[in-house]
């Protein structure tokens, strides 16, 4: 992909509707080699981007889902005890076990890698991955700090094996909801995208992309909508993920166009706050129907 | 480049060596449609959202060019505030403020209400304030260490245990739970019947930051402000100075219900994380809606591990949480103390200290 409107093209091929800012940051962080940091809210399509991106570059995607309390033996590599402890018993019973069964026992056979490990591995053979790393935010600062020497020169050093370099470095996503703030430091390795809500257009554009049995008038109708609910100040208010879901809904229910028992039949697939559904309502379900 | 140092004038994080990467970005992205340059400089230069706006301004001011439609802030109104007693806080009036306290001057002033200070007192006081011996109440961490009594194995000592030469039998090792520092959130009322307090509270809060290292803070008249980045700086009176450059409605009515609904919506779940100690200042005195403020209140229970209530009022003789605002909220409030001066301040970090690790019952 050499131009920005490659991207765009290559992106819409692959179902994913990608407006200018997101293509330009893409595109610089594919020819910079330097990682896409993709805040926004959930549901805005950020996890779908890498997912995208490896499609696109028909890379494999190497996903490590971030959570408190994750750690190197979680995200970089452990050592399989379980074998390696039956390995010393069957040395121990043939009775003859010498200085390389023992440095064996401590070789990349025994060794499992973990999402960060096999990004790096197959960087170094000259694949390059996708290395999504996904909602940071849940991971705790003592990881992002491990994350951010894994990011400045994608090396890895085993002290019972050895270094593992790679030349190019693997495509790396890392997406956050920002149930925190992820450290400065971090971020300046990346190139920053805020992924936003999509315009009505953009969103009529999705859902014709990726719900082709909706036609073009319930398609807008349910942009419009949407684009209403996310004024309301609404507690959660809901994301991309919730207008395909709630399109697919009506596809089930055979509705063609919205209307206000059909709306409040579906709010439970785009509202997931009892607050929420009550403003909903009580702002009443019929402004939210545009002909 | 007279564009980076603009930048940073606006307070983006713009590293040293920033241009060359500029430059190879421009060559990789071409000069061709001029939002893309937008995009793809914006993409090196901010670190989160709220720096969009920022970044557009000086873009459009430095280059003079059209970018992508409603990307240009608009400056919010800002109001001086004006602190008392600052000229002096720093400068040669300090040292006699310093001599002229025994020892019993000392116990009078940790007793005098923050509203009844003179100007040499109130630097003194915030001297006491910036003293104060500060730890918090813990949480238990998902992380693991190392542990002598039986829990969670540790297979990797395990092995490492069992391939020395002496080891006939394999001897377990354990992990237990780390704990660590519970975060807190601090969000004050500072309208006009918190006036004389504000000031004091706002060292208070800064005291805890610099002590505790993490805090996210607030204030609040009729809305909602965040003033953790102000706080961050070192020096109390310049961070103090910074907050109330920032805030926009200092000495106005009060909405705490929205106040609060505003955190919980926008706010909570950003900075909500690690089960958080909630610590509120206010006097209660509020022109909202009852309801909507035990609603909130509610929702904010749920969402951290505990919410101390502190009111500058509460100590005085004779005080009863009569108002409509102190009545809806007292329900969801774990720990209702008072805050009128510097002994109920030492009151309140004590009691942060003895939180009790496991959630209330």
């Amino acid at each position: 992909m050499l131009s920005v409107d490659a991207v765009v093209s290559a992106f819409a091929q692959h179902g994913y509707v990608a407006d200018r800012g997101l293509a330009v940051t893409t595109h610089l962080a594919l020819q910079l080699g330097r990682p896409l940091f993709l805040e926004g809210e959930a549901g805005v399509g950020k996890t779908e981007v890498a997912k995208t991106l490896s499609a696109i570059l028909d890379a494999e995607l190497i996903r490590l889902q971030c959570y408190e309390g994750l750690d190197a033996s979680q995200a970089l590599y452990e050592w399989d005890y379980a074998r390696q402890m039956l390995a010393i018993r069957m040395i121990e019973a043939t009775g003859k076990g010498t200085e390389a069964d023992v440095s064996d026992i401590m070789s990349r056979e025994f060794l499992r890698p973990r999402p960060l490990l096999k990004a790096v591995e197959a960087a170094a053979a000259g694949e390059r991955p996708v290395l999504l790393i996904d909602e940071l935010d849940r991971a705790d600062e003592e990881f992002e700090a491990y994350l951010l020497e894994l990011l400045s020169d994608f090396q890895v050093t085993l002290p019972e094996i050895g270094t593992i370099r790679s030349d190019e470095p693997p495509v790396v996503v890392i997406t956050s909801n920002r149930t925190r703030e992820i450290h400065d430091a971090l971020k300046r390795r990346c190139l920053y995208h805020w992924l936003d809500y999509p315009t009505v257009e953009r969103e009529v554009e999705i859902l014709r992309l990726r719900m082709p049995g909706v036609d073009g008038i319930l398609a807008r109708q349910l942009a419009l909508a949407m684009a209403d609910l996310r004024s309301l100040d609404l507690f959660k208010p809901p994301g991309v993920a919730e207008t395909l879901d709630w399109a697919a809904a009506l596809k089930l229910l055979n509705a063609d166009q919205l209307e206000p028992i059909v709306i409040d039949e579906t709010l439970g697939a785009i509202l997931k706050y009892r607050e929420d559904i009550d403003r909903v309502r009580d702002h009443g379900l019929e402004s939210l129907i545009h002909s | 480049m007279g564009f980076f140092h603009r930048l940073r004038q606006a307070g983006l994080p713009i590293a040293a060596g920033a241009s060359g990467e500029m430059m190879r970005a421009v060559e990789v992205i071409g000069l061709a449609p001029p939002g893309d340059v937008f995009y793809a400089l914006r993409a090196l230069c901010c670190t989160s959202v709220e720096q969009y706006d920022r970044f557009a301004a000086v873009f459009v001011d430095y280059f003079r060019q059209r970018i992508p439609a409603g990307l240009v802030a608009t400056q919010p109104r800002t109001r001086e505030w004006t602190i008392s007693g600052e000229e002096e806080g720093e400068g040669g009036g300090g040292e006699s403020v310093r001599a002229a306290r025994g020892a019993s001057d000392t116990e009078r002033l940790r007793q005098k209400d923050f509203a009844t200070l003179t100007t040499a007192e109130a630097a003194a006081v915030r001297s006491l304030i910036e003293a104060m011996a500060w730890s918090l109440a813990r949480a238990r961490s998902r992380r693991h260490r190392s542990a002598s009594r039986p829990g969670r194995p540790d297979l990797r000592r395990t092995l490492r245990g069992s391939v020395s030469p002496e080891a006939d039998m394999v001897r377990l090792a354990y992990q237990e739970r780390k704990e660590r520092q519970r975060p807190l959130l601090f969000i004050a009322d500072v309208s006009g019947s918190m006036e004389r307090y504000s000031e004091m509270l706002l060292y208070f809060a800064h005291a805890a930051r610099d002590r505790l290292g993490r805090m996210e803070a607030f204030v609040f008249a009729t809305h909602l402000t965040r003033i953790t980045r102000q706080l961050e700086r070192r020096d109390p009176s310049q961070a103090i100075a910074q907050v109330s450059r920032a805030v926009t409605d200092w000495s106005s009515g009060t909405r705490i219900g929205e106040a609060i609904a505003t955190f919980n919506r926008d706010w909570a779940r950003r900075v909500g994380r690690g089960g958080p100690i909630a610590i509120i200042v206010s006097d209660g005195w509020d022109r909202g809606d009852p309801a909507v403020l035990a609603d909130e209140m509610a929702r904010l229970r749920r969402s951290v591990h505990r919410v101390i209530w502190l009111n500058p009022l509460s100590g005085r003789e004779g005080y009863q949480p009569l108002t409509r605002g102190m009545q809806a909220a007292l329900p969801y409030v774990d720990d209702f103390l008072p805050v009128g001066n510097v002994a109920n301040l030492e009151k309140v970090v004590q009691m942060l200290d003895s939180i009790p690790l496991r959630a209330r019952s």
